[in-house]
Parts: C-alpha cells; structure tokens; sequence
C-alpha cells in the first residue's frame, strides 16, 4: 500500500515536471492536430457519469468529485473543438437527479452557478472563440438565481459562431419529445388567418382540406388504427384492401379549384356537405387549420430543443454503464455511433478519447470507400464540404509520400 | 494541457466559490493556453485579410506533420483494431465449441442458471442480409432466438429488423418457429407461442389440452415502430386538438407514455388467427408484458440502433457482440449461442441504478 502511494507520487511529480510537461503538452498538439486531418464527427454528446463513484474510491467529498468532473469536461471540449467537432452535447443533470440528497443537489447548482456567471465575465474571450452555450432542458425547475446565471449566459453567446456547447441541465429524453409533441401539436391548432390565405399556402400536391376531411369521417370510427394504416400497407400487403379503395380517388382531385374539390368531397361524404358549404361563404369563416397530414419525423425532430444542431454522430458514456439513461433517445436513436467506455469520469481524457475518435474515422472512412462494407451509415452523413477536405488530405498525403 | 502549478491555483480558486481570483487573475493564467485566434477558421474572411499569415512555412511543416501522424495514427490504430478482432474470434470460437447448445433446452438453462438475474424482456437488433435467402435466413434466425429465449426461461422476446420484413410473413415465421421450438423441446413440451407485431394480429399455437406449458411472447418490430408511430400519435393528437377535443397542454410524459406502451405491448383487438387450431382470449393476457426491453443485444460490428423505436429505451441495457457481418472467419453467422450467452452474462453483471 505504501509503496504504491510512494510509486504515484513519484509518478505525479514526474509528470509534473516542465520538461515531461511540456512534452505531453506538444504531444496532445500533435494528436489533435493529426485528428483534425481525418473526418471528424460534427456533434458529440457525453454522458458524464462516474464522478460519485470517483470521489468514493478516491475518499473525497462527491462535491470534489464533481469539480474533477468539470475538469475534465474542460480538456474533453478542448480536445473537442480544437479537433474541429461544432457541437458537443452533455449531460449534466437529469431531472431524476433531483431524487438525490438536497445537499448534493444544492452543491451541483452552486457549482453550475458559479461556473456559468464566472463565465459571463470572460465576454471577451468567450466572442474571441465564439463558444456558443445553451442551455437545453425544463428550466422551470431551476432556482431563480441559477435561472439568471443560466440566462445570463446563453444571452451573452447567443450571436457567437459556429462553436456549440449544449448543457442539458434539468433534462430526460422523454420530457424532450412530449415537449416536442406538444409544441407541434400547439402549432398546428392555432387556426391560420382564413379560408383565403390556406390557398397562399406552398401548394402540396395532395389537396390538404380533403385529406384531413377524409381522415376525419375516418377517426369517428376508430383513431389509432386508422392513422396507422398508412405505414403498415408499406409492410403488410393483407391490410392493403381498405386502402386500396381510397387511394385512387386522390390523383384525381390533385391541383382542382375549391369548388370542384367541395364536389369531389361531397361525393364522398355527402353527410357533411352541409358543412362544407357553409365554409366557403364569405361571411362566416371558421377556422381553417394547418392540416396534421403535413406532420413528419422532420417536423418533430425541428421541435426538439437540439433543433439547430447538426444529427449526432457519436454518443459516449464513461463509468461502464450501459444504458442511456434517457439522454438523447431520439438523436441517437439512427446513425449514431453508441461508446461505452469502462472508466470514470474524471479519469476520462484525450488518451481514452482517442481510440473512439479513432475507431468512428476508420468506419466513416470505410464506408464512404465501400459503401456496402459493414456498418455503413447509408452515406447520408456526409456534407460535400468533407469530402472535398477530405479528398483534399489524400492528394496531400500523396504529396507528403512523395517528399 | 494547463500545468500543474495553474491547475492547484484554479482548484483553489473553485473551492473558495470563486472568491480568490478575480476574472482578470483568471484570464491572465488561462491565456497562455488558449489557441492563437488568427489560426482558428472561423474569423470573418475580411478580418482575416488584415492579419498576413505570418509564417507560411512553418504552418506549412506543421500541417504535413500533423498528415503524416494521421496516417501513421491509423496505421497502428489499424493494426491494432485487427489483433484485437482477431483475438476476439478466437475467443469467439473456443467460447462457441465450449458452450453449444446441442438443441437441448436443459443445457441451456444449465447456462443461465448461475446468474444473478435475467432480463424479462430481452430485445434483439437483427439486419436482413443482401443476399437472395436473406428472409430465409433471417427467419431461421429469429427462430433459434426464440428457441434459446425460451430455454432460457426469458418470457418476453422483441425482435427489431429495420424493413419490417418479417412483419409482411407472419404465418410463415410462426410455422418456421413452430418447427424450430418442436425440435429443441419436442411435440409436447412446447411452450406457448404468442407471435405478434403491433397492429397485427396475433398468432398463437395452443395445444387441445394438456397441462398449460410457459408463454412466450414474441414482438416483431420495424423502423415503423419508431419515430414513425409518434408522428402518427402527434397527428391524431393535432387533429383533436384542432377539433377542440383537447388542448395541448393535456400532453403530458404519461399520456404519450401511455399511448406508446399501448401500441408496442397489445395487439390489434380484431385478431382472427388463421391457424386451426390458434384461437383468442377475450380478456387479453398481455397486460403483463414488460414494454421496457431490460436487454438489447445488438447483433453487429458496433453499437447503432438503428431506427430502434426510441421511446422504451431509456433504461435498457445494450450490448453488442461485436460479431462482424460476413467476416473473414468463414462462418456465416452473425447470431450466435455464444453471442446471446454472453450478452446474458453481461446483464447479470451490471448493476441497476435509477437517476444515475
């Protein structure tokens, strides 16, 4: 035992040394530097979990856990944005996490506090490299003066460029895509101005107003199993017989004039006829809703709070536990990369870091050669402006081989 | 990297809650680390004109180094990656000779017998192969999962495979499951199979009489059941909400939650089993289904879920096998006895924690 803390601290005073110092430092350089040559995933996040159980086995305080935690938060980000990724996503406090003891609890806020509003004082350097913060999650449960800090903070960066750090503060998943859920459907029943503007509408190709009448008569019977009718024909052809019968009356009615579309629908359902007319009298106009038909994955995925942000491409969680813990269900739910990493937190650096980054080049670079090797992500997630670069570093690799 | 000396002053500074330095003591030690600006990519063009590239040849060198450490980076990363795979099919292969289940259900459960806890719901990721047998294939598969969850004693199997194939033969696959089950247990032990697939109806082979044997349930899922079932949940919802029915902020967790359960765990009320000798409860025996999956296994190269529908995850153990598809080992399997055994293991090793 004594002998091992004797080793440690020699070994700590080794490594503190300005020379070995200095030669990690240049060597942290290099790697980031050589990391930035390859593809680099656009968006990150971290589950930063292990910190508790770094300061048990360590016997000090959780609170000095969690600081040890935030520094290694600030080396991964470092590593991070100096290797080229834009966003990077954490987690850092659940709102389960609020189960935990009031002392802890209290502690992670103050630090929050304390880390956001030091932060506000470095404006400078903060728009000098454009770190944009924002804060994703139910701020309604936050303390007041936490809340300001956290306003303070993401007013401060708000107009800075390309850099984005996401704190997923009081957050779950599953709060996420409810809130998403609601904000669509919030948007979708506020009735637009008239009868009149629907017709300014982006023309689809499908008359909306008949649709949404046809899924109406359509809901009275039955609700779910109608409106999910549409994908199982897809897969099941037994169910096709009903559909089959509907489908062919749409081509007909595609790009008709209002009136002819009211006959069209009164041929189907000449119940509501009554109703119908009564809409295109000028005097009464009663609301006209954006159809719900118009709803896509696209639309949730743009009310949820990481809309802005490019798709994740890797999701790393230290500490060993497999499980996501209801992070980032509907971001990583297709293309992205899950890593599981056996360490703690605080332990976590850019050597455990870099095989990972490592391993996702190595696929990416993979399937963009051979699109039909293992793994490929279908070769969506590549923008044009990374093949260029990186048929950029090849021709360069081949000039480096040549000198 | 901060040096040690900064770093205990900054430690300080975090216990004392920030009091010790002020900002300008706090940029003066963190400034020596930070990037030089006029190298970083994102300044405006017009500002960057008026800053000349002071040393072009040294950034020059500098980029050909860091070229030259990638590459070289990736060879030895390669290297690596390649000795570690290839030291995992060899583990692979004794683990596979030495555990093999022989179709005997009582060797299986003489596997799982010593762990500390099983999944009640265990989740598969399968891929539909390229090749012309690949439904064959993938239905072959599905069957020895169900074999070996069955054995196991696991009474809930869900099977997630993106196109939803299996979902267009249902009949088939219970017969191709039927058959599979009749060889690992024989004619009369076979326990009961429920196969269904959300809006689907349910296939279910009971036995005339006898004494009821263990259930089994299994759920077929595609990337329909995905985000694909919450765009149809948000649509309905909007239409009501248009109608008046509901306001939006009757949106709750627990509505959703309640919905998406429902989906994914009951099958479609107007069941009309085409087997014989199937027939249906009225009063459902699903309501014991776990919707939470308390394993996945991904049966693959890495981790990636693939359309996997998101919401019943959140606490779900996942494992992968690390099998690569088609891999230079010559055995065409990806779904392995020993790949499903140690995703078992894995399971009854980890522990449980809620809020993390």
């Amino acid at each position: 035992m004594a002998t091992s803390m004797h080793l440690s601290r020699l070994r700590n005073w080794f490594l503190a040394s300005p020379p070995i110092e200095f030669a990690i430092s240049k060597l942290r350089d290099l790697l980031v530097g050589a990391i930035k040559q390859g593809p680099v995933p656009q968006h990150i996040a971290f589950i930063m979990d292990g910190n508790r159980r770094f300061a048990r086995t360590h016997r000090i305080e959780t609170v000095e856990g969690h600081n040890l935690g935030f520094e290694a938060l600030a080396r991964i980000l470092e590593v991070c944005y100096r290797s080229g990724v834009q966003v990077v996503t954490i987690y850092a406090f659940s709102i389960e996490n609020f189960k935990r003891s009031k002392f802890e609890v209290d502690a992670l806020m103050e630090m929050a506090r304390v880390k956001l509003s030091q932060m506000a004082q470095h404006g400078e350097i903060l728009d000098r490299y454009g770190a944009k913060v924002r804060i994703l999650g139910r701020l309604d449960l936050l303390r007041p003066d936490v809340l300001a800090a956290v306003n303070r903070a993401t007013e401060m960066t708000q107009n800075n460029g390309d850099r984005v750090l996401n704190i997923c503060f009081p957050y779950t998943s599953r709060d996420e895509i409810s809130g998403a859920i609601r904000d669509t459907v919030s948007e979708y029943s506020k009735p637009l101005r008239s009868s009149r503007s629907s017709s300014s509408l982006p023309r689809t190709p499908f008359s909306e107003d008949h649709i949404t009448q046809t899924i109406r008569s359509r809901t009275t019977n039955g609700k779910l199993e109608d409106s999910s009718m549409e994908f199982d024909s897809l897969s099941e052809s037994s169910t096709l017989g009903e559909d089959d019968t509907q489908k062919p009356s749409h081509p007909n009615i595609v790009y008709q004039s209002e009136t002819a579309l009211s006959s069209a629908a009164t041929l189907h359902l000449p119940d509501q006829t009554k109703g119908r007319k009564a809409e295109f009298t000028p005097e009464a106009e009663p609301p006209v809703f954006k159809s719900p038909e118009t709803i896509t994955r696209q639309t949730l995925t743009d009310h949820l709070l990481t809309r802005e942000n490019p798709p994740l491409d890797l999701l790393i969680r230290t500490s060993g536990v497999e499980r996501l813990s209801d992070f980032m269900l509907w971001q990583c739910h297709e293309n992205t990369e899950i890593a599981f990493l056996d360490i703690l937190w605080p332990e976590f650096d850019l050597w455990q870091f870099l095989p990972v980054l490592l391993r996702w080049q190595r696929r990416v670079s993979n399937a963009k050669k051979d699109p039909d090797a293992e793994g490929n992500f279908d070769g969506e997630f590549q923008e044009s402006a990374e093949d260029s670069q990186e048929e950029l570093v090849v021709s360069s690799a081949g000039k480096a081989k040549s000198l | 990297m901060v040096s040690k000396q900064d770093r205990e002053l900054l430690r300080d500074n975090i216990r004392s809650r920030g009091t010790r330095l002020s900002a300008t003591d706090r940029e003066n030690i963190v400034k020596q680390y930070l990037p030089d600006p006029s190298e970083l990519a994102r300044w405006p063009p017009q500002r960057r004109k008026k800053v000349p590239r002071r040393t072009p040849i040294r950034t020059f060198i500098k980029s050909q180094i860091h070229l030259i450490a990638y590459t070289f980076l990736h060879i030895f990363f390669g290297i690596a990656v390649r000795l570690v795979q290839s030291f995992h099919a060899v583990v692979d292969r004794i683990l596979a000779i030495i555990y093999y289940h022989h179709r005997t259900p009582e060797l299986i459960r003489k596997d799982v017998k010593g762990l500390d806890r099983l999944p009640e719901h265990l989740s598969v990721i399968l891929s539909l192969r390229k090749e012309d047998d690949a439904l064959p294939i993938l239905m072959d598969e599905v069957a020895e999962l169900v074999s070996w969850t069955a054995s196991a004693g696991i009474p809930v199997l869900s099977v997630y495979e993106k196109s939803g194939a299996l979902k267009s033969c249902i009949p088939i696959l219970h017969q191709v499951i039927t058959n599979k089950l009749s060889s690992y247990f024989g004619s009369s032990q076979q326990p009961t199979l429920q196969l269904f697939a959300p809006h689907h109806p349910i296939y279910e082979n009971r036995q005339d009489g006898g004494a009821p044997h263990d259930t089994l349930v299994v759920l077929l899922l595609s990337a329909t059941d995905g985000q694909e079932t919450f765009v149809d949940l948000t649509k309905t919802l909007a239409e009501m909400s248009q109608n008046g029915k509901l306001s939006p902020e009757d949106i709750t967790m627990e509505l959703i939650d309640a919905e998406i359960s429902e989906i994914t765990t009951r099958p479609s009320q107007e069941a009309t089993p085409a087997s014989g000798r199937g027939r249906l409860d009225s009063p459902q025996p699903f309501l014991s289904v776990k919707p939470e999956p308390d394993l996945l296994l991904v049966f693959g190269p890495f981790l990636k879920l693939d359309g996997y529908p998101p919401w019943h995850i959140r606490l779900t153990e996942m494992y992968c096998t690390g099998v690569s598809i088609d891999g230079g080992t010559g055995y065409g399997d990806t779904v392995e006895y020993q790949g499903f055994l140690r995703g078992l293991w894995h399971f009854a090793g980890a522990h449980m924690r809620f809020g993390r």
